[in-house]
């Protein structure tokens, strides 16, 4: 089930799109051209937020319903695409410890980018607790022998120094999967955290690299900004159907989870994490990470910039 | 063609039970593809255990059951298969040597392909050889220093040796060379390299896995297999011959067995092919004696003689046979090694006197005298363990736990729900374990301290909070206190003005760390991931282990 990042054939396929796209884009005129450019830049201020309010709703709907608000998987992943799912499956904890991605919504998200035609599908987080432990009891290795995905084993070979460029981080091993692929969703799930305060999508980029990680926690903000930066998710959606308030982010105790039944998505990083934070009562300004993402322009944390969504199941 | 056969099948059971061997070593570990099914109403701890019957060759192995009794002074279930092979033996002899023993196979093999002596000379090397003794006085001693209370029989016990050699030394050494190789591809700029890399990886990880391994005195560990081959240039399967207290333990249970060579002295010309290809040094010429505790039934002497003089054939009672050789002098000095063994064994101080801080054994482990009872050093814990948590002793433990169980929270720690090495011990020196169990009661390893002269937060250096954060019990056992600390202010992503002087102060907010230690139960993840490198910041010791008494800080 471990699987190469690539096959051979996607990167001929790959060389094949890429040579025949610079060849289109050569006999484009120079001001289309820019336009394309500009069209890409502006991160679209909008989210959508699912709440499950009936008892015994289904996640998977929930999740469905989401998407279908923000316009479908396809506006997204497109015919062919690699997908990579950034999830947390740092923890060998049950689901129901919520230290870890619902793997219902994970499944669900991976059903989307299947039919909205996904070549492959892989999930990759470099764990804290051993890999092996962490996919069979996250309930994430289960999600990929049912839809197919790959689950990327981390392992020193996957691990490539690259420079961050950020701040205060330059150069630190990642792992690879994360960054070889055309698109990239961040799947994380929303906890309470001993320095960082929260941990939500951004910080959700510590799981992909490697390296003493963790030294990070002595400049901790700037830190997830810069690996948040560099990793630059197409969508994130943050899982809080079930969230830890108490002993984060490892928790272990079912009186630290809390049901909340919501999910979040969005493509501003800033300002899905901003949102999520209204999930524990605090405000975006208060998160040193969220401020610092508003500050070094990775979003924006003022939401009443941005045209809100609720669906509800 | 009848007894050419038997030899084949001589063969074919080796080559079973050494693959059968191999691959329940390689199955000691995480299942690959245990995938818990997760439920929205989830209500308890599910459990991960290795599956299939990874003890099988120490259950069959009498000499593990017998000294573990013995010291232990209890009867110690689940040895089934020894007490058949006893049987086993007793009717028909040693032949669990020649067809079963993964170990002896091993020996067989180095001894037979390509041998160092060959003709006349092997002839002589396979006559018999009085310091053949040696073995009995080895069983003699491991038997009573097991009677005295530490039992040294895993050290030498083949099926032990051979696990513990294989799974700490041989396999991680070869799948850490494995690995350096695919990392070699994976980082090279060759995209083919990289795809070649990450396949062959993923084809090797059911047998060695993605994580380099690391095992204190694995070289040693590994020197001692690669000599005990290299014997066997000197002697055809030197370890059965004089040194296998296995060996020697079934030759005196085949005393009387009935399975016997009955020879035609009428038919012999005196060619000599029995005693060349001899396996145990047991005299099948006809014109010598029998050594029937000597012989490992491998059935070549029958094969190979050209006029059929040899055959086995049960008899109740041959006259023409020796009865074990033990000697007086492996008797006497057998049991003198025996009794001063676990008298020297206890002066280090470390079994009874002091409480080791680095003695930190698996959890469920029995108390110290106890555990050193059962402990066999055979390695399934070690090889059971996904983190790579268990090492072999090397001075933790003392001389009388040398390559016992320890835990190094520098190489891994231990999984709060993981119960795998408590599944896999053979004689039950490591109590099973459920998740429920080892995180209800709590079982505590040991305890966690911090050493504040390291420690970022507490040493004014930087904020830092990794400890707490992968304390996995629940509430945590570390806790903190905020404060304010003032240091030298650093450089920033602003460039600093050069001519600055004087050191300006910049004040920060840390949360010190507390260890509260009744909640702790020296799990390790807090050693492991400590950011201090070298020594780490927190450390855990194993005051407030469960399974003593004594070794406890807290009234």
């Amino acid at each position: 089930m471990n699987h190469p990042p690539i096959t051979r054939r996607e990167l001929l396929k790959k060389i094949c799109r890429i040579s025949s796209g610079i060849v289109a884009a050569s006999c484009l005129p120079v001001s289309a051209l820019s336009k394309i450019a500009k069209a890409a830049t502006p991160p679209e201020k909008w989210l959508v937020e699912g709440h499950g309010e009936s008892p015994g709703y289904s996640v998977r709907e929930l999740t469905r319903r989401v998407f279908e608000k923000a316009g479908g998987m396809s506006r997204f992943v497109k015919k062919g695409d690699v997908v990579v799912i950034k999830a947390n499956i740092s923890w060998a904890r049950e689901p129901a410890l919520a230290a870890t991605t619902n793997p219902e919504v994970m499944q669900a998200v991976i059903e989307l980018c299947q039919e909205a035609g996904a070549a492959k599908i892989r999930i990759a987080d470099n764990t804290i607790h051993d890999a092996g432990r962490c996919f069979a009891v996250t309930g994430a290795g289960k999600v990929a022998s049912e839809t197919g995905a790959d689950l990327v084993y981390p392992r020193s070979s996957m691990m490539r120094k690259m420079n961050l460029h950020g701040s205060r981080l330059d150069v630190w091993p990642v792992f690879t999967p994360l960054v070889e692929a055309d698109k990239v969703i961040n799947l994380p799930v929303a906890k309470v955290h001993g320095l960082s305060n929260l941990t939500l999508g951004m910080k959700n980029w510590i799981g992909g690299v490697g390296g003493r990680r963790s030294a990070l926690h002595q400049d901790i903000h700037q830190s997830i900004v810069d690996l948040a930066q560099f990793f630059k998710p197409h969508l994130t959606l943050i899982d809080a159907i079930r969230i830890m308030t108490a002993n984060g982010p490892s928790g272990g105790s079912p009186s630290d989870v809390m049901a909340e039944n919501r999910l979040i998505l969005g493509t501003d990083p800033v300002g899905v994490d901003a949102k999520a934070a209204g999930l524990f009562d605090k405000k975006p300004a208060d998160i040193g990470f969220i401020r610092l993402g508003d500050k070094w322009k990775l979003g924006t944390m003022d939401l009443s910039q941005f045209q809100q969504d609720l669906v509800t199941v | 063609m009848k007894r050419k056969h038997l030899v084949w099948f001589r063969r074919l059971c080796q080559a079973f039970f050494l693959l059968l061997f191999v691959y329940l070593l390689t199955g000691t570990k995480l299942p690959q593809d245990v995938y818990l099914d997760y439920s929205p109403n989830f209500e308890q701890v599910r459990e991960i255990q290795i599956e299939g019957p990874v003890t099988f060759f120490f259950e069959l192995d009498p000499l593990v059951w017998l000294t573990s009794m013995l010291s232990a002074r209890q009867y110690i279930e689940g040895f089934g298969w020894a007490i058949l092979l006893i049987v086993a033996t007793v009717l028909l002899g040693r032949f669990f040597c020649a067809f079963i023993c993964p170990f002896g196979t091993l020996h067989h093999m180095c001894g037979t392909i390509r041998p160092a002596r060959k003709g006349r000379d092997r002839i002589n090397a396979n006559r018999p050889d009085p310091r053949r003794r040696f073995k009995y006085f080895l069983l003699i001693g491991l038997l009573m220093a097991a009677a005295g209370g530490v039992n040294y029989a895993g050290l030498i016990d083949p099926i032990a040796f051979l696990f513990r050699s294989l799974a700490t030394s041989v396999f991680p050494a070869v799948g850490n060379g494995l690995r350096d190789f695919f990392e070699t591809l994976a980082y090279s700029d060759i995209k083919i390299f990289n795809y070649l890399a990450y396949g062959l990886e993923a084809a090797a990880a059911p047998v060695f896995g993605y994580e380099d391994k690391a095992f204190h005195t694995g070289w040693a560990i590994g020197l001692l297999f690669l000599v005990i081959l290299f014997l066997n240039r000197i002697r055809p399967r030197f370890w059965c011959r004089f040194l296998c207290p296995l060996g020697a333990l079934l030759g005196i249970f085949s005393r009387f067995s009935v399975l016997t060579l009955q020879k035609d002295k009428t038919k012999c010309t005196g060619c000599g092919a029995c005693t060349r290809t001899c396996q145990g040094a047991a005299s099948p010429d006809p014109a010598e004696v029998w050594q029937k505790a000597e012989c490992l039934l491998c059935m070549n002497c029958t094969a190979v003689c050209p006029e059929d003089a040899l055959t086995f054939r049960l008899k109740w009672s041959s006259p023409e046979r020796k009865h074990t050789d033990i000697g007086r002098r492996a008797l006497l000095g057998g049991l003198l090694a025996g009794i001063s063994l676990p008298l020297l064994g206890r002066l280090d101080g470390k079994i009874s006197k002091t409480n080791a801080p680095e003695l930190i054994r698996p959890p469920g482990s029995l108390a110290e005298e106890a555990f050193l009872d059962r402990c066999q050093r055979c390695g399934l814990c070690m090889k059971a363990c996904p983190t790579n948590v268990i090492v072999p002793a090397f001075s933790e433990a003392g001389i009388g736990g040398f390559w016992t169980p320890v835990l190094n929270m520098n190489l891994g720690y231990c999984e709060y729900t993981c119960t795998l090495c408590t599944g896999v011990c053979p004689t039950g020196a490591i109590q099973r374990l459920t998740a429920q169990t080892k995180i209800k009661t709590p079982v505590k390893i040991g305890s966690a301290y911090i050493d504040r002269g390291r420690c970022l937060p507490w040493n004014g250096n930087s904020p830092c909070i990794v400890c707490e954060e992968h304390c996995p019990v629940s509430p945590k056992a570390i806790y903190f206190k905020k404060d304010v600390i003032v240091r030298p202010k650093r450089a920033s992503s602003e460039p600093e003005k050069p001519e600055m002087e004087k050191p300006v102060m910049e004040e920060i907010d840390v949360q010190l760390p507390f260890v509260d230690l009744s909640r702790c139960i020296g799990c390790g993840i807090c050693q492991n991931k400590c950011p201090v490198k070298g020594k780490p910041a927190i450390r855990v010791i194993s005051a407030g282990e469960s399974r003593s008494l004594e070794n406890q800080i807290l009234l």
